[in-house]
């Protein structure tokens, strides 16, 4: 077996050191790491299929997310040194002020981070301006705020205000969502888009930013 | 009773330390897999009414271990508040099976149940959803007037004074207080002056939670309180302080936990096994008297699928065979109000749960997210369902058949589920009771859920 496809199976399995052992044969052999990285994420895709069917659960994501991290790691250093890497875009997410419903924040965050993108997780319960400063500080695509409650949705509200305030609306996409949510409701506060559930946001997400460049 | 408090708060700023990743996915998912295996526990989708006592044992066994070595994470202070074998036990003995709650001619006891209790359940109405301001009032009288109602937990306010309620804000101190008064005057003008409320869920925050604490106008000590948990197994401080509060203060305390299919938890095994241990969370860490159960899927937001009725029976039957604790079974269905399919919905979550040992929290329907699309009718069907099953001594081997025969009607719905109609289309508002068409609709189920097996009272 290929130690590629090695990698594949210790990846899915969630076998951080076999990963970062396969990873480190890899990158000893010349092997080109972006081939290499772009298997392992059609791999992660479909395990991002399989869940999305219910066919298998987030603990099983966990450990392939623990597995592409643990290659990653081993592959950082020498991806640096190669600027033709693109980078896809900076994300914040968070919940909204008072929001403590963090498992679709955690689910948006997860399935970013798996698709390359680099993920600031404010948690929950979030200032509406921290989001700011926090986006501001990643340099930032996109500011992700989720509601849960119909009393937390004016915090999101408050974030797309503060951004007006401050005078930096246009610095940052933002996308709103979560269960009571609307599409209405995201245009009526001049959010630029709208998600329903964690699935639909990475795609959002992912077309926005795509937009911007 | 709040099992010795002070010390378990204590634990919240002592307990071990970790960071909240790897408890959630290090610590809760590994211990969940290990004890899903050691003690064979397995989902069977051909049965979800399951009469199998080995199993509901299973499961038990599996919550025991998988609490006792995981505890509960605090993720304002990092640290993690673990309980011992001995602790469990104690709290377990010395925890009451029956509260009578409410006041007067409108107290009820609201009590542990065993599986196949001939004794009929605990029914707590609740819509679980927003309306519009100007019909809150009216929609509590609506559910005020239901003969089964026990308890009610209202709909929720979203605005005040003109201004959407925001949570952290005196307008949720203000919008809270006016949901309690709303609901206290409902409550009296139907009759049921000292009916037992679980409020006020317009108050999300601590501090509008003790805000709501008023005996003339607003929650008695007779009256019931929710606090919650944090998916999976975590709290923090202000849901720390809600717990100490109600315990304070002397209402009864409930723990609202919903466990998320696919989630965390895993699968069915795991989701029953989480479900049953958060008995255990409720007790110990915030002395709770019942514990408020809505499982539900990750991807529908509902518990009357097949493999969550598996969950809700799993669970429900664990904890009633194991222990002599108060719980009940909050039904989240996929359709909305006006459609039959939120009946057959409602019919398999209230039998599944009342042969299982559960009391009844029904019912939210349209996966519980779309303003006004609840009503009581349906919430009255549940109540119904679980009345009859439990006169007729109905045993979980029936239920199953029935269940099945209900899931025939609808699962392959689940993922296009209709929302149904509004309250105000389906009610007449003024009146507070349901259109005659749509009264012929619950009893056109209601004939058809008779001539499965149920039968019902009246």
């Amino acid at each position: 077996m290929e130690t590629i496809d090695r990698l594949k199976e210790a990846m899915v399995e969630g076998d951080e050191a076999g990963c970062a052992e396969l990873a480190a044969e890899l990158v000893a052999g010349g092997a080109d790491l972006k081939a290499s990285i772009a298997v392992l994420a059609a791999e992660m895709e479909e395990v991002g299929r399989r869940f999305e069917t219910m066919d298998i659960f987030l603990p099983e994501v966990l450990l392939a997310a623990d597995g592409m991290a643990a290659v990653m790691k081993v592959f950082a250093p020498e991806l640096a040194k190669d600027a033709t890497v693109e980078k896809k875009g900076v994300v914040v997410v968070g919940t909204a002020r008072g929001d403590m419903h963090q498992i679709g924040k955690d689910l948006v965050a997860l399935f970013l981070g798996i698709a390359g993108f680099e993920v600031v997780d404010l948690g929950t319960d979030v200032d509406a301006l921290d989001f700011i400063h926090e986006a501001e500080r990643a340099n930032a695509d996109v500011i992700g705020i989720s509601s849960l409650m119909t009393t937390t949705m004016p915090g999101a509200t408050e974030v797309l205000k503060l951004l007006r305030d401050k005078g930096v609306r246009d610095r940052f996409k933002v996308v709103v969502g979560g269960a009571p949510t609307s599409q209405e409701w995201a245009d009526k506060i001049g959010a630029d888009a709208w998600a329903e559930e964690s699935s639909g946001a990475i795609d959002v997400i992912k077309e926005l930013i795509s937009g911007r460049a | 009773m709040a099992y010795r408090q002070w010390e378990i708060m204590e634990r919240a700023a002592t307990g071990p330390f970790m960071e909240e990743k790897e408890f959630l996915n290090k610590r809760i998912t590994a211990k969940m897999r290990e004890v899903i295996k050691k003690y064979g526990v397995k989902y069977d989708p051909a049965h979800p009414v399951p009469a199998d006592d080995a199993m509901a044992d299973a499961v038990w066994q599996a919550a025991w271990e998988f609490f006792r070595d995981v505890g509960v994470y605090n993720q304002d202070t990092h640290r993690i508040m673990e309980f011992s074998e001995e602790e469990m036990r104690e709290a377990l003995y010395c925890a009451p099976s029956s509260y009578t709650v409410g006041v007067g001619k409108d107290s009820r006891v609201f009590g542990h149940r065993t599986v196949e209790d001939p004794r009929p359940p605990f029914v707590i109405f609740s819509p679980d959803i927003t309306y519009d301001e100007a019909d809150f009032f009216q929609a509590c009288v609506a559910y005020l007037k239901e003969p089964l109602l026990d308890a009610i937990c209202s709909p929720l306010l979203e605005d005040f004074q003109g201004r959407a309620i925001q949570s952290k804000t005196p307008f949720e101190i203000g919008g809270s207080m006016q949901h309690a008064m709303h609901l206290r005057s409902a409550a009296r003008l139907m009759g049921v002056p000292g009916v037992c409320m679980i409020a006020v869920g317009t108050a999300e925050t601590d501090v509008a939670q003790v805000a709501v604490s008023q005996p003339d106008w607003g929650i008695r000590p007779s009256d019931g309180r929710l606090v919650s948990s944090i998916t999976e197994m975590m709290t923090n401080n202000a849901m720390l302080n809600k717990g100490a509060h109600y315990q304070m203060y002397g209402s009864f305390s409930g723990n609202l936990t919903g466990t998320i299919y696919g989630a965390y938890a895993g699968g069915a095994e795991g989701t029953a096994i989480m479900q049953a241990a958060y008995h255990l969370m409720g007790l110990l860490t915030y002395g709770c008297q019942f514990q408020q159960n809505f499982p539900f899927h990750l991807k529908y937001g509902s518990n009357t699928g097949r493999e969550m009725l598996w969950v809700v029976s799993m669970y429900s039957q664990a904890v009633s065979r194991n222990t002599h604790l108060v719980q009940d079974s909050n039904g989240f269905a996929n359709a909305g109000p006006g459609t039959d399919m939120l009946f057959y919905e409602a019919a398999a979550h209230a039998m599944t749960s009342t042969v299982s040992g559960a009391n009844l929290w029904e019912h939210a329907p349209a996966r519980n997210k779309h303003a006004n699309h609840g009503t009581p009718l349906e919430a009255r069907f549940a109540a119904e369902v679980g009345h009859a099953v439990a006169r007729q001594g109905m045993k979980r081997g029936q239920a199953d058949e029935i269940v099945n025969a209900l899931l025939a009607k609808y699962e392959e719905n689940i993922a296009d589920a209709p929302i149904g109609q509004t309250f105000q289309e389906l009610y007449d508002v003024a009146k507070a009771v349901p259109t005659p068409e749509y009264f012929d609709l619950y009893k056109k189920v209601k004939e058809e859920v008779h001539e499965m097996g149920v039968e019902f009272i009246y």
